[in-house]
């Protein structure tokens, strides 16, 4: 239940880059298909540059690939990355949620023995 | 068995948020996450059972615990407790380890304890750190002061 197939430092970089709002915006435009540079800056009031170091963040991520044309590299989404980072969130909750199932019987057992006790004095 | 729970994990978002509301008093919640022989009981999967446990309830106290899976694979955890507000609010790191006892990826965990009448409202955010030092630089600012509350409360008992 603990182990993943990935080295933890993959996934730090990986939540990382999902860190920023702008980055994840991109990965959200994305997924409806490949674009380019220019297209990705669009919805941001922000320069090409700009846009292109948040890309590089993403494609060292391995959460983007780009493509080979020289003038039109269009960015395409990586799912691989971001399934690790769900799923480890998913672990986690899968962890925290059984162990409040029982903390919460706990607790019912506890409160019925101090009603028991207070019976009996 | 009257538990809410809600839990939000968006996979753009690095942290995760549990709320889960416990029909039972407050003191005993935090009772149940602040004394070892008590946290024992439940702080794992159905059917872990802790084999070790070395809990320093306090802030700079650290924990290691031993959990062992039905299967026998044993999991070790452990941490290090950065608040401990009685009765509402915790806060540790906490890391699975790997084969050689190294943390495996740092985390920080808050939990708050809030009075709903007779229940108790738990919220439980784990956020991902790339490393400790990191999270430190984010709650320097007035850790300081929860720390003297928490002494305050530990020397008032």
């Amino acid at each position: 239940m603990v182990q993943y197939d990935m080295s933890p430092d993959r996934l730090s970089t990986t939540f990382q880059a999902l860190a920023d709002p702008t980055r994840r915006a991109i990965l959200a435009r994305l997924i409806s298909g490949e674009a380019s540079v220019t297209e990705l800056a669009e919805p941001f009031e922000m320069s090409l540059p700009a846009v292109s170091k948040h890309l590089r963040v993403l494609q060292r991520a391995g959460l983007i690939t780009r493509g080979r044309q020289a003038q039109w590299r269009p960015c395409r989404l990586e799912a691989g990355p971001l399934k690790d980072a769900a799923d480890w969130l998913e672990h986690y909750r899968r962890f925290w949620a059984q162990s409040f199932d029982r903390l919460d019987d706990y607790l019912t057992e506890l409160q019925r023995k101090e009603k028991g006790h207070g019976r009996s004095d | 068995m009257d538990a809410v729970t809600s839990a939000t994990a968006e996979a753009g978002e690095r942290e995760l948020v549990i709320t889960r509301i416990f029909d039972a008093p407050r003191h005993l919640v935090f009772q149940a996450w602040t004394e070892p022989g008590r946290v024992a009981r439940w702080w794992g999967p159905q059917g872990f059972v802790t084999t070790y446990s070395d809990m320093d309830i306090r802030p700079g106290g650290t924990f290691r615990v031993c959990m062992r899976s039905p299967e026998g694979a044993e999991h070790w955890k452990q941490g290090v407790y950065r608040e401990v507000v009685k009765p509402e609010r915790l806060v540790f790191t906490f890391a699975w380890e790997d084969a050689e006892g190294k943390p495996i990826h740092q985390t920080l965990v808050t939990v708050t304890f809030a009075e709903q009448g007779d229940r108790t409202a738990l919220t439980l955010h784990q956020g991902i750190f790339e490393t400790v030092e990191r999270c430190d630089d984010h709650r320097r600012g007035w850790t300081s002061t929860l720390q003297r509350f928490a002494d305050y409360l530990a020397e008032n008992q």
